[in-house]
């Protein structure tokens, strides 16, 4: 019987060959909007010929002139259309809405949406690119379940929080792996100076097609020791066959700082000030009026020389388009952002070009070359970075504690020093240590220079059909130069002036191989596999110049005259390096991935990777990493047909698999070394590094089970996951007591754990989709749990100093990492007006600055000082919810966007308030004003007594200082109008669109500082929630212009 | 046939990236040491012997902040910043156990034992050979020496004196083995007397070890030689109240009568110029001091003596004025004595310029002085003989004429021993202002701390009359 079909089919087929010549159909499959549609099914009609698209929508199949082809696929309305003359037949289809259909960019290829057994996220870089942003990390926040961005602080360029799924680490980083077009980029801030620089900002946003983020281990495992944080898969735009398009895309924006602290002002500071010396016996000080030049007694607003509105603008020009087999992209943007703080700013020139060209039918070639030079500015030290909270220059706090009764300049114009510091003008008896920070801001400067390339170059064999060779050769050069001055006149560059210049180096090459088959066997087994290898090298060279005592005021440079050198410090991975920093690290890999689907109801995948890394100990260097995965879709299912008018997608999935963290890892951390320096100008040795000779990386296992679902045909779809991310080996370093000399008193040793386990929804609807009128929206919410499980043997906590000073945060089992560690007070005491302080005993202690002493609040007896063996483990920093509501609305030509993100269930720790409620010379904040006066007056703001740092936490850190985070942002806004095309086309635009959007516009908090959105100590796990002397936030308005040729 | 050429290629490309590279994946520092390969050349050896005293050089041990903290905690400054990292709480007796000025003299001075005590195990394993008989027992001198000024450093600050229970009180953890790795947090305390022993140990080993004369003025100030230890027991036993040591140590090193100079060994005597010994560093005055020379060896952001002292208007920061109430009132303090000059009257305040020069703040710091000596044992033989004692008398003058010619004690200005105690401490205030030796001073003698300014007595009974424990040590040690 088989037989005689085949050799039935064998006749009709000679006989359709006999009548019709047959012949070799190419073309491509494109959307109504002209993307491509990949992977589309081609039949011809009544025969059992058929193919599927690539990734990229091109199809060949053998047809003859008047057959029909069909064309279906998921997400797709099938169309039908006939072979005509010509070899090759485009196709235009329309898309269904979904965005189960979408192809996503995954591990070292790319996939549809609906195979997808992993946990993606995928945010299109049209959804940034018009961010008053310096880098796509910032425009993140609110976007995607599972992401958690938060904005240090107004600083320019300051790299944002990043988190996936929770802090995943305690010593190492948690920031995801980045990885631009397949090559892996540097991340942190890479500045060597006082501004920071977020070498992601070297991708011009507009240039971003797409951003996967890859969350669970299936999605992960491909990058195998790399992969605990979550990976960032940024894939820039290519140009696209068809008529060549221009598009210019700018706009203009001013930003301006919110909620700033609200001080004292000259008159109400004296008042105070003289206040607390009457308060505190033996004190003499006294706090006087100055005349100004005007003859009227000076009342200076610090914060006005401080901050400003800046301006911003960016402009960028993109060219694409191609043929049949070559397709371009070439872009030039520019941009120039001043941030809140005066002279701080960030400008940025790129150029990129994607090559892509089709040599034959096999082999394929093209490149991807990407250039960015930025420069970073800053006036002075904004005591905003991680490390500078107590900068005794930095901004954030000279703003707002330097006395409003003293004034920048004399009335004869110089400047109002002495020495170092501010000049005391009509003060007696009170001594500063702080500068005039209009000194600084007008004669210190600062800067980071990054020149970035970014590129790599790929050949492409499609030997046989199904079978995909490529290699990918990739660099990632990033060339940072700092520069530093001090003036001499005033602050820390007195008497002398300093000036500092570093050259730091970033240099790095990938080359990955890999071979992919794809093959439908019997219309119904889909199966994907790939193999690869995968080098890495990367090699960090930094060194500089530190000259001090300038020879002659003329000299504002490193390059002038100075009497002293001294090589400068070079900071690479957390760690200074006095005479330069030379190092090196690699990366060896081999990896696969097996991907099946039974007649796409049935899906099963694996991943596997080998990973041999050099930073590890001998015989601890490779590592292998896997994931196993599986989905089913229900809706596929017969019993599912009652349901399915409801249900139009119902798909399960899960996953479980192992992957690591190398990242901010040392790169010789596994030796034990001696140092060079000098001891009488001779040379001399000293053992710097305990080293650990059994590290490795840290484990993450992740599981994660999930549900993807669409309602009414995908009128709402959503995906609901659970994950847990079980995290062994963390490296810990383990504190050494410091009788045992050990340098640095720690050795890195993979010995604890912690979890991260949580809930993602995510939501989108179109509730209203008409001709005129569509409303989309989309919402996320993250439930995240972080717990520390367990540190070293001997180790009960970890404790984290914020700016080198003041021990705010602490990591110890059964809490989330970075936990608040303060003091727990109890407000002020209504008889005495003295703080209420709460010993490990739980008695309540009052505190009585003049004598120094602490009584019990009820008898009213000399109690044992509080200490900070007192303190305890209060708060957490690390949100409970967090997530996004985006709304975009079109009616007519009009659009209008709003991005919500909110983050709740944490505390931060108001350390400024601190600063801005010392009672030294400082400047208060205007809630000092219902100070305690009297006996019986009910307030939080104790007795005002002269010296005091104690009763408001500026010595120790007191639980009145932390605030309940949670937070609702208005994160961005905008309103857009189109230009009808009629309008345009005689002046040659095909497309136009005009528009004003807004950065933060609003914030809903209960926070009493300026954002609760903040991180004084950067992207530190140990040290999140801390809000210790930094500059507020800003707030940007922008109008842009987006137009298309 | 072309295929065949591509995938050809292609295969050559797979292999070629599958190949990896042994020697990427270990590769080597080339900016530091390995352990294995510090005590491998004689050059090497004499270069970890220079470390050793470059870890007592750190900004928080005689760098600067040890001198400061010993001044500051007496009455002869008042603080002008309020500011904690330098020094203001432990100027007003309020520091604690966490902060950075606890923790880092602690983790330095102790990081100093542990490459002495390295340096001594890895000389034992093979580093002799190398470096031959006769510098391999110089060196063990030298370690030795920096070894027993660490822990004399830890004990002047972090434990009761010696003579408060004649050394029973609990000292430090004594480590004597070299740390390279994990596992060694637990250790408890040796008592004070017990410390003091492995500290005269281990300068009686350094005093036969160390070379008489290295023949060359900065190294016999830089690096111990047998005078340096024999001045050092002197200190060491004055702090223990063994009066009868700190005569028999200091007769090696001064001769019988005036003029008073060590008889063998380096000549170390008193220069005719006070001023001289602060700018020219290396005379036989400084029996040892801590060197900078040139920016790169400055001690450090807010560990400068000069950052301390100086006012702004000089050059430093103004962190300590002097106090107007403390040694600089006293009227015997003649107007002409040349260490006046040491002080600087802006017309508001008082500022000591002994250490002069402003950033990087190279100034030398010395260590130890000869007049200490011969001022240690003037006070020795007076306490010891409780009597107004003729040498005594001569040493005090020695080291007052010096800078005062017209001053001159006789017996008869010293109605009782008392008195001439009292002479001879006032003249250490004197002598050593700025120099570190007040708080010791007081500790030894069980005195209670002078208020001073808004801050006030602090009491031998006052827990803040020693450093707190430091929060590094007790909280990973849990035998403390």
């Amino acid at each position: 019987m088989r037989k005689l079909l085949t050799l039935l089919t064998v006749l009709v087929l000679s006989s359709i060959w006999a009548y019709a010549q047959v012949k070799t159909i190419t073309g491509r499959v494109t959307d109504q909007l002209g993307q491509p549609v990949p992977f589309s099914t081609i039949r011809v009609k009544g025969s059992k010929n058929g193919t599927s698209a690539d990734a990229d929508g091109n199809y060949s199949i053998k047809a003859s002139v008047g057959q029909i082809l069909i064309i279906t696929g998921t997400g797709i309305t099938a169309k039908e259309v006939t072979v005509g003359d010509g070899k090759t037949l485009d196709v235009s289809l329309t898309r269904k809405e979904s965005n189960l259909t979408e192809v996503v960019v995954v591990g070292y290829g790319v996939q549809k949406r609906s195979d997808v057994t992993g946990n993606i996220a995928t945010v299109k870089g049209s959804s940034v690119a018009d961010n008053p942003v310096q880098s796509f990390d910032a425009a993140l926040g609110g976007k995607a379940a599972g992401v958690q961005i938060t904005s240090a602080n107004g600083v320019v360029n300051n790299p944002p929080v990043f988190r996936i799924r929770g802090t995943n680490s305690i010593s190492l980083s948690s920031y995801p792996l980045i990885v631009i077009d397949g090559v892996p980029t540097f991340t942190g801030d890479v500045s060597g100076s006082e501004a920071a620089a977020n070498p992601l900002a070297s991708i011009n946003p507009a240039d971003i097609e797409s951003m996967e983020i890859l969350k669970d281990a299936a999605a992960t495992a491909i990058y195998g020791s790399r992969a605990a944080n979550g990976v960032v898969l940024i894939t820039t735009k290519r140009g696209k066959r068809g008529k060549t398009k221009v598009t210019y895309d700018g706009w203009v924006g001013e930003t301006k700082a919110y909620r700033l602290w609200k001080m004292l002002d000259a008159d109400q500071y004296m008042m105070i000030k003289n206040e607390a010396v009457a308060n505190n016996p033996g004190q003499t000080a006294k706090f006087l009026p100055t005349n100004g030049p005007d003859g009227k007694p000076i009342n200076t607003t610090w914060k006005d020389l401080v901050y400003h509105t800046g301006i911003s603008h960016s402009h960028n020009l993109n060219i694409s388009g191609g043929n049949e087999n070559t397709t371009y992209y070439l872009s030039a943007g520019y941009t120039k952002q001043e941030g809140i703080i005066v002279k701080n700013s960030f400008e940025r020139k790129t150029f990129r070009l994607n090559l892509d060209h089709k040599v034959s039918k096999i082999l394929s070639v093209g490149v991807n070359a990407g250039y960015s030079n930025e420069i970073n500015l800053a006036a002075t030290n904004t005591g905003s970075l991680p490390g500078e909270a107590f900068a005794t220059g930095g901004l954030g706090r000279t703003a707002l504690i330097l006395p409003p009764n003293l004034a920048p300049y004399n009335n004869d114009g110089t400047y109002n020093i002495n020495g170092s510091a501010i000049g005391t003008m009509s003060d007696v008896g009170v001594g500063i240590s702080y500068p005039n920070i209009k000194v600084l801001i007008d004669n210190n400067h600062t800067s980071t220079e990054n020149n970035h390339i970014q590129g790599n170059a790929y050949i492409q064999l499609k030997p046989i059909q199904d079978v995909t060779l490529r290699t990918v050769y990739g660099i990632d050069n990033l060339g940072s130069d700092n520069d530093f001055f001090l003036t001499p006149i005033n602050g820390d560059g007195y008497p002398g002036g300093e000036g500092i210049s570093t050259f730091n180096k970033y240099k790095r090459w990938v080359w990955t191989t890999t071979g992919q088959y794809d093959h439908v066997f019997a219309d119904k087994h889909t199966l994907g596999f790939l193999a690869g290898t995968e080098q890495q090298s990367t090699n960090v060279l930094g060194f500089g110049l530190d000259r001090t005592n300038v020879s002659d005021p003329f000299f504002t440079n490193t390059q002038g005259g100075y009497t002293d050198n001294a090589s400068a410090a070079i900071s690479y991975n957390g760690a200074s390096y006095g005479n330069g920093v030379r190092s090196q690290n690699y990366l060896v890999s081999g990896f696969g991935r097996l991907t099946y689907d039974y007649n796409k109801k049935y899906f099963l995948g694996g991943s596997v990777r080998r990973d041999g890394y050099s930073a590890f100990a001998p015989g601890h260097k490779y590592g292998n990493f896997w994931s196993a995965s599986g989905a089913w879709d229900l809706s596929k299912e017969k019993f599912w047909a009652g349901l399915s008018r409801v249900f139009n997608t119902f798909k399960l999935r899960g996953s479980y698999g192992t992957v690591g963290n190398t990242a901010g890892i040392n790169d010789f951390a596994s030796y034990s070394f001696y140092s060079t320096s000098l001891y009488n100008a001779n040379p001399s040795l000293y053992f710097s590094q305990s080293g650990n000779a059994n590290l490795t990386w840290e484990t993450s296992k992740k599981t994660d089970i999930g549900l993807q679902f669409g309602i009414l045909n995908d009128l709402v779809n959503g995906d609901i996951a659970w994950y847990k991310n079980n995290i062994d080996g963390l490296i810990i370093n383990v504190p050494q007591s410091g009788s045992t000399g050990i340098p640095g008193l720690n050795i890195p040793t993979n010995i604890g754990s912690l979890y991260n386990k949580g809930l993602e929804i995510t939501l989108n609807a179109r509730p209203i989709s008409n001709k005129d009128f569509r409303w989309n929206a989309g919402f996320n919410i993250t439930f995240n749990t972080n717990r520390v499980t367990k540190l070293a043997p001997g180790v009960d906590n970890i404790t984290y100093t914020t700016g080198g000073l003041e021990q705010t945060s602490i990591t110890l089992p059964g809490y989330s990492v970075g936990t608040i560690y303060v003091l727990p007070t109890a407000g002020v005491d209504p008889a005495t007006g003295r703080r209420i302080f709460i010993n490990k005993a739980g008695q309540q202690l009052t505190y009585e600055y003049s004598t120094r002493k602490y009584y019990d609040l009820k008898s009213g007896v000399a109690a044992t000082s509080i200490s900070t063996l007192d303190k305890r483990p209060m708060f957490n920093s690390v949100p409970k919810y967090f997530g996004g509501f985006e709304n975009t609305f079109h009616y007519k030509d009009f659009d209008l966007g709003i991005l919500i993100s909110y983050e709740g269930g944490f505390y931060v720790y108001n350390g400024t308030q601190a600063s801005i409620r010392d009672n030294r010379f400082w400047n208060s904040s205007i809630d000092v004003l219902h100070r305690w006066q009297k006996a019986g007056d009910i307030t939080d703001i104790p007795k005002v007594e002269y010296g005091d740092n104690v009763s408001n936490g500026s010595a120790n850190p007191i639980s009145d200082n932390v605030q309940k985070g949670d937070f609702i942002k208005i994160r961005n806004a905008s309103l857009g109008y189109t230009f009808p095309v009629k309008m345009l086309q005689r002046a040659g635009i095909s497309n136009a669109r005009l528009y004003i959007s807004g950065q933060n516009l609003a914030v809903f908090t209960k926070y009493k500082g300026p954002d609760p959105e903040v991180s004084t100590n950067g992207n530190d796990n140990q040290g999140q929630g801390v809000d210790r002397n930094g500059v507020a936030n800003g707030r940007t308005l922008t109008v842009g212009l987006n137009i298309g040729f | 046939m072309k295929k065949y050429i591509y995938q050809l290629a292609f295969a050559g490309l797979l292999l070629s990236a599958a190949s990896c590279s042994k020697t990427k994946l270990n590769p080597l520092s080339t900016t530091n040491l390995s352990d294995a390969s510090a005590f491998q050349t004689k050059d090497r050896i004499a270069n970890l012997v220079n470390g050793l005293y470059g870890s007592l050089k750190s900004g928080n041990l005689y760098g600067g902040r040890y001198l400061i903290y010993g001044d500051v905690r007496g009455d002869n400054f008042l603080n002008q910043t309020g500011n904690v990292v330098t020094a203001y709480a432990i100027w007003n007796f309020t520091v604690t156990g966490a902060d950075g000025e606890i923790t880092g003299t602690w983790d330095d001075a102790y990081s100093a034992i542990n490459q002495a005590n390295l340096f001594l195990d890895g000389m034992a394993a093979g580093g002799n050979d190398v470096a031959g008989a006769t510098l391999a027992k110089q060196y063990a001198g030298e370690a030795k020496f920096v070894r027993a000024v660490a822990y004399y450093t830890l004990l002047q600050l972090y434990a009761q004196p010696y003579t408060n229970g004649n050394g029973s009180q609990p000292g430090l953890p004594l480590r004597l083995t070299g740390i390279k790795g994990s596992g060694f947090n637990n250790l408890a305390r040796s008592s004070v007397g017990d410390v003091y022993k492995q500290i005269l140990s281990d300068l009686n080993d350094a005093e036969s070890a160390l070379p008489s004369d290295y023949g060359d003025d900065a190294l016999n100030t830089t690096h111990a030689h047998v005078n340096t230890a024999i001045a050092f027991k002197t200190r060491v036993y004055l702090s223990m109240a063994d009066y009868a040591n700190v005569i028999t140590e200091a007769n090696k090193i001064v001769s019988a009568s005036a003029p008073f100079k060590a008889p063998s060994g380096v000549a170390n005597a008193l220069q005719s110029d006070i001023k001289a010994v602060f700018s020219t560093y290396t005379t036989t005055e400084s029996i040892l001091s801590m060197p900078f020379t040139g920016a790169n060896e400055a001690p450090g952001t807010q560990n400068q003596l000069a950052y301390y002292y100086l006012s702004p208007a000089l050059g430093g920061n103004g962190e300590f004025s002097l106090n107007p109430a403390g040694i600089v009132a006293d009227a015997s303090w003649t107007a002409t004595d040349a260490r006046r000059s040491f002080i600087n009257n802006d017309g508001a305040k008082q500022w000591l310029t002994k250490w002069p020069g402003g950033n990087p703040y190279i100034d030398w710091v010395p260590v130890m002085r000869y007049s200490e000596v011969l001022l240690n044992l003037a006070e020795a033989r007076t306490r010891s003989t409780n009597s107004v004692d003729a040498q005594a008398v001569a040493l005090l003058n020695a080291v007052r004429h010096r800078a005062d010619p017209s001053t001159t004690f006789t017996a008869a200005n010293f109605p009782a021993s008392s008195d001439l105690i009292s002479a001879i401490l006032k003249e250490r205030n004197i002598e050593f202002l700025g120099e570190g030796l007040r708080s010791p001073d007081i500790m030894r003698l069980g005195m209670t701390f002078p208020g001073k300014g808004s801050v006030g007595a602090v009491a031998p009974t006052d827990p803040g009359y020693i450093f707190p424990a430091p929060s590094t040590e007790i909280q990973y040690n849990s035998l403390w």
